[in-house]
């Protein structure tokens, strides 16, 4: 507790975790930049932030729950029960709006269950929503079957995940008004400040007369959502909804992304714009290991080695 | 060897913190058969001095000896083999293993291949009962033994391991009244084998009724070492708290003491009861007043207080404010009623440390800073500054981590983010524990001001220095029961101290 | 007393299952669903009593999915393309999997990662390290050839011990497979490691009060470090058992097996507050879990339906393990009301 040790050890993970990444990031960028010069192509670089909207909408959701100490695997699964929501409600006529809203409502619910578990009962969130994983996958399995629902001639439909306006995939748009608007919750509402309060000092919190309950309960419900948001697009963007989307290790490509950005894994300390950090770096090593020819196996190790070094660095900090 | 040559000797002990002293110069002896109360409020040095001896602090300064040979510092495995065993407050044993087990946790006596040999190890553990007149079931699971049983196998545990010095750190925290009878029988049988023993304690009973000799710490320092038989129950609470009273301390207490306040009654609770914890407490406090709850550590006031705010509940009673009955059952409630909340252990409960000044003072107030669905950064910036102003929070920085401040800046933040509520009764449990004698007197003024807006204020304090100083009425609780309240400006302090003491005295 | 008692109420609740099916789904008292409960499920119950150990020491490993895919395809290729003789194999592939598991341990000890985000990490190397050394790829012939070394297929014989006893005669007796007994030796095995020697009681002391253990001189790392290990040569044997009964790998071998190995240790009373539970609850928590999805199937209950199924047990045990827990404390605090401050 030596207070001039203390100073100089949080000065470094003041000015440098944050930057940490950001120069990971750009060594990264101009290394792959001189060994193939398509990387530095604006359709490339368009193409990786298409890529990781999907990951990225996710990872921004989740932020909240990584906060205050717990963690979402259920999100591959609802990623495909919203999916095949959406297009049950496409093929029973509804108009756009309520088939977005069919898919979010489903992702809410699940996490609204999420939530419930772990706020209300208090079981470790690991267990809970691995639980949840097996239960939305049977589910979807049992709502859509094995086989593809193809999504033919729904113009509409179709422009969420293929669409462009103003020469930008529209997947951006949602993406960049999903990140704002995390980031907004975060540093612009009472919601954001409690959710790094509980992650800080949830005793703290609840003696200060907060709702931590319900806080909790909504952090998942926005998880939820934000995996039924990416399901949509995802949905549209291959004109397929399938039970089976969103496999095993997609719940890692989130978390990691999460906890790349800084977020602790023990709660308190995060950040949604730094969540983002994290998307893009993991969507520039995967799209200049695909430009580089690098075989998905690699890549998988690859990402695990990631991010073991990147908490094991953080861990080293705490 | 000499009987009465000291089996753990520290020299010189000292242990600053950057540049806080936690102990300073501290010479401390026990010897063969000797059992030593170390006694001190929160905050006087015992726990470190403690972890000293445990090996679990390195001092800054001092040696500590053992039977003679100088101890390695800051070992505690080292400290264990020399046979200096601690039994901590907190359970040191696996709940779900079996006495047996706990016992030789970690060395169990084994045969070829890792197997345990649990006839040598039970034949010895039944030995080590038989020597010590302890009767247990090596059998059951500890974690389904009572309370006092486990500290009987801690006990055991650190005999197997031939401890000389047994370091005990509020044995009798969790004890019945039953229960604590044993556990003396069991120590003065450990002190008749030639076991020294520290026992730390509050309770002026168990020290009275079991040690032998006594040092009393206060602000880091050994302020008295005696015989027990030589000391009484006053001179031990004054040495305690403190009767640095004389001049300015007085001098401010009396220039403006204002029982009852405005003579309007905030809140008033009749014989308000918790099954096993207090009972029997009926108390008004009144608008513009200082209402001091005195006592010591374990006399109920803080769980008393924990549920007036909500945090926690009471069985029996019934609690108005304002006139009407409360039913309080949740912070938040709490807060509706205008209730304020300063916990004890502000890095536990009160603060959120890796937040910043600014967060922390808007904590309580969030509501205030709305805009629509928004949170007003610069409404909390603004109401920030003006509470660093007004509470004199150094460095004035809304954006420093709390972390960062020193210990009376951070209480000062914690008090501030209840003031920002402005609320009409604040509730303060120990509210100047760790912090300098420069703070203290900031947040004496602090309440002070608080006092003269018309707030209700209700303080929970060992410290009777600071009663006297800054209470204008003052209650006094032994064991769960409130036991008398006074006018601050007509009573002595040795009345309180009487007290304090208990019943008996 | 407690845990023989939880055992016993296990044993009952496992009983009532088995009486439920009978009576109420079709052929489910017979010698052949017998023999599937202990060919299907004896390899799970291999998983869950290794799962047991990082839960005891208060992790949890869900690598042990990618470790069994991983071991199968050493397997696969030690067999097919390197002609390694069986005996060879065996010893490697338990070899392989403890060194997983150990790796781990490392991660967590060491790096002091959290269990769960070190082995979900090693859960996509280990899967992609199975993937780039996958001999379907590198010798894509391979793929439809089946692995015949007698060391390994000989792991999925059954033996007719009705028939040999002659009891055959009165009742329908099940063939017995060799992975039961396998499974029966693991268990008496690591039964033994937990409750009789030195290290199963320095891992329960790590689990059940870390700070205690390591003031004991307990060198908590290191028996961390083997409960991962343990966890990853459990896998191994997993491994084995499945490449004999399919004689080939697949890339996807044991993936999700770590949610069914978790349920069952946890159905089998293995705390996850750590330090409490034995080697026979997982097991017959994989065999009940084993007999109520046999069941629900010969009921017709569609496949996916027993997969929200297994997540609503896994829900409901630990929703179980917590009541148990809560109420524990509520036990210290009544006793202790008397308590500090």
């Amino acid at each position: 507790m030596n207070v001039a040790g203390m100073l100089r050890r949080d000065g470094i993970a003041q000015h440098l975790a944050p930057n940490a990444l950001a120069i990971a990031l750009a060594i990264i960028v101009v290394v792959f930049a001189v060994s193939e010069p398509a990387f530095l192509t604006s359709g490339n670089l368009i193409g990786i932030v298409r890529q990781v909207a999907i990951i990225g909408i996710m990872a921004t959701c989740m932020t909240f729950v990584i906060m205050t100490g717990g963690v979402d695997l259920s999100v591959g699964p609802v990623l495909a029960l919203s999916g095949l929501a959406s297009y049950f409600a496409l093929q029973a006529g509804m108009p756009l709006p309520v088939v977005i809203l069919a898919g979010l409502a489903v992702g809410a619910l699940v996490g609204l269950v999420n939530g419930l578990i772990v706020a209300f009962l208090q079981l470790p969130p690991i267990i809970v929503t691995l639980a949840m994983l097996s239960i939305v996958r049977g589910t979807a399995l049992i709502v859509g079957g094995p086989e593809q629902h193809l999504i033919r001639n729904e113009p509409a439909y179709s422009f969420i995940g293929t669409g462009t306006l103003m020469g930008l995939p529209f997947s951006i748009y949602i993406f960049a008004a999903v990140a704002l608007l995390m980031i907004l919750v975060q540093r612009r509402t009472p919601l954001g400040l409690l959710v790094a309060a509980i992650g800080d000092n949830e005793r703290a919190a609840y003696l200060s007369g907060h709702r931590i309950r319900l806080t909790k309960t909504l952090v998942y419900v926005i998880c939820g959502a934000g995996a039924a948001l990416a399901g949509i697009i995802q949905s549209s963007q291959v004109h397929t909804a399938l039970a089976t989307y969103g496999p095993f290790g997609t719940e890692l490509d989130v978390i990691a992304a999460v906890v790349l950005g800084g977020t602790s894994i023990m709660g308190g300390n995060g950040s949604v714009a730094r969540t983002l950090l994290g998307v893009f770096f993991l969507g520039v090593v995967n799209n200049g290991m695909n430009i580089l020819n690098v075989p998905i196996d690699i890549q998988l190790i690859a990402k695990g080695a990631i991010i073991v070094v990147a908490l094991a660095l953080a861990a080293r900090r705490a | 060897m000499n009987a009465d040559a000291p089996v753990l000797r520290g020299v010189g002990l000292g242990k600053t913190y950057g540049n806080l002293a936690a102990l300073a110069d501290a010479d401390f002896t026990v010897r063969p058969g000797e059992v030593r109360a170390l006694i001190g409020s929160n905050g006087a040095g015992k726990s470190t001095l403690i972890k000293i001896l445990t090996g679990a602090v390195l001092p800054t300064r001092g040696t500590v000896e053992i039977e003679g040979q100088a101890a390695p510092l800051g070992d505690p495995l080292g400290m264990i083999r020399r046979g200096v065993a601690c039994i901590y407050q907190h359970s040191n044993l696996a709940p779900a293993m079996s006495v047996l087990d706990n016992i030789y946790l970690g060395r169990q006596p084994t045969r070829a291949l890792g197997i345990v040999d649990t006839g040598r190890q039970r034949r010895e553990a039944l030995d080590l009962l038989a020597r010590h007149d302890i009767d247990i079931d090596l059998d059951r699971p500890v974690g389904s033994l009572p309370t006092v049983k486990q500290k009987e196998v801690e006990i055991l545990k650190a005999l197997a391991l031939d401890a000389r010095v047994i370091l005990m750190d509020e044995p009798t925290g969790w004890l019945a009244a039953a229960d604590v009878a044993r556990l003396h029988a069991t120590v003065r049988a450990l002190k008749a084998r030639g076991v020294g023993i520290v026992y730390i304690s509050h309770v002026l009973d168990e020290i009275f009724a079991v040690c032998d000799t006594v040092t009393i710490m206060r602000d880091g320092r050994i302020v008295a070492e005696s015989d027990v038989a030589a000391i009484d129950r006053p001179t031990v609470v004054r040495l305690m708290v403190g009767d640095k009273l004389a001049g300015e301390a007085s001098g401010a207490a009396l220039q403006q003491r204002h029982p009852r306040g405005t003579g309007v009654v905030r809140m008033s609770a009749r014989d308000l009861g918790k099954r096993g914890v207090f009972g029997g407490v009926s108390f008004d406090l009144h608008a513009g007043e200082i209402f001091c709850l005195t006592g010591l550590i374990g006399s109920k006031r803080t769980e008393l207080v924990r549920t007036l705010f909500g945090s926690d509940r009471f069985d029996t009673g019934t609690l108005e404010i304002d006139g009407r009955p409360a039913d309080i059952r949740s912070p938040q409630s709490g807060m509706a009623h205008g209730i304020g909340f300063v916990p004890e252990d502000r890095h536990r409960e009160g603060l959120m440390l890796d937040m910043n000044v600014t967060e922390n003072l808007a904590m309580a107030t969030l509501d205030r800073h709305r805009r629509g669905p928004l949170l007003s950064r610069g409404s909390m910036a603004r109401a920030g500054r003006q509470a660093i102003d007004e509470l004199s929070v150094r460095p004035p920085d809304g954006g420093k981590l709390v972390r960062l401040l020193s210990g009376g800046n951070q209480q000062k933040v914690l008090v501030g983010k209840w003031l920002g509520r402005n609320p009409r009764i604040l509730i303060l449990d120990e509210p100047t524990v760790g912090v300098d004698v420069g703070a203290k007197a900031e947040i004496y003024a602090i309440l002070r001001r608080a006092r003269g807006e018309g707030a209700a204020i209700l303080v929970v304090s060992s410290d009777l220095e600071e009663v006297m100083t800054v209470a204008d009425r003052i209650g006094v609780m032994v064991s769960g029961r409130l036991v008398a309240t006074h006018d601050a400006g007509a009573v002595t302090q040795e009345q309180i101290v009487r007290e304090i003491g208990g019943g008996t005295a | 007393m407690k845990i023989r008692f939880s055992s016993a109420a296990l044993l009952l609740f496992f009983a009532v299952t088995l009486a439920f099916f009978s009576v109420s789904a079709p052929r489910f008292a017979t010698a052949s669903t017998v023999e599937n409960l202990m060919s299907g499920y004896a390899f799970v119950a291999i998983l869950a009593m290794g799962q047991a150990w990082p839960i005891l020491v208060r992790g949890i490993d869900l690598s042990i999915g990618a470790i069994v895919g991983l071991v199968g395809m050493i397997v696969f290729d030690l067999s097919l393309i390197f002609s390694v003789p069986g005996y060879v194999i065996l010893p490697l592939a338990l070899l392989a999997g403890a060194l997983a598991g150990a790796l781990n341990g490392v991660l967590i000890v060491y790096l002091h990662l959290q269990p769960f985000i070190a082995t979900l990490a090693t859960l996509a190397a280990y899967r992609g390290l199975t993937y780039s050394i996958s001999g379907r790829q590198l010798v894509p012939g391979l793929t439809t050839t089946p692995i015949r070394d007698p060391w390994i297929t000989g792991i999925e014989t059954y033996f007719d011990l009705g028939g040999s006893i002659g009891l055959s005669r009165l009742i329908n007796m099940p063939w017995f497979p060799l992975s039961f007994f396998i499974m029966l030796a693991v268990f008496a095995l690591l039964q033994v490691l937990l409750l009789a020697t030195r290290f199963g009681r320095d891992t329960c002391a790590t689990g059940g009060n870390a700070e205690a253990a390591r003031l004991a001189g307990i060198r908590v790392g290191a028996v961390t470090i083997a409960a991962y290990a343990i966890s990853g040569i459990c896998a191994a044997i997993a491994a084995l058992i499945m490449v004999a009964r399919f004689t080939t790998a697949t890339e996807a071998l044991g993936s999700g097996a770590e949610l069914t190995a978790i349920a069952a240790a946890v159905i089998g009373g293995v705390s996850l507050a750590g330090g409490v539970g034995s080697m026979f609850g997982p097991a017959i928590g994989a065999f009940l879990l084993g007999a109520i999805l046999i069941g629900l199937t010969l009921q017709g209950v569609p496949q996916f339906v027993q997969q929200i199924i297994t997540g609503v047990i896994l829900l409901a045990a630990v929703g179980y393990d917590r009541l148990l827990v809560l109420r524990r404390q509520r036990k210290l605090e009544t006793a202790a009301t008397g308590a500090g401050r």
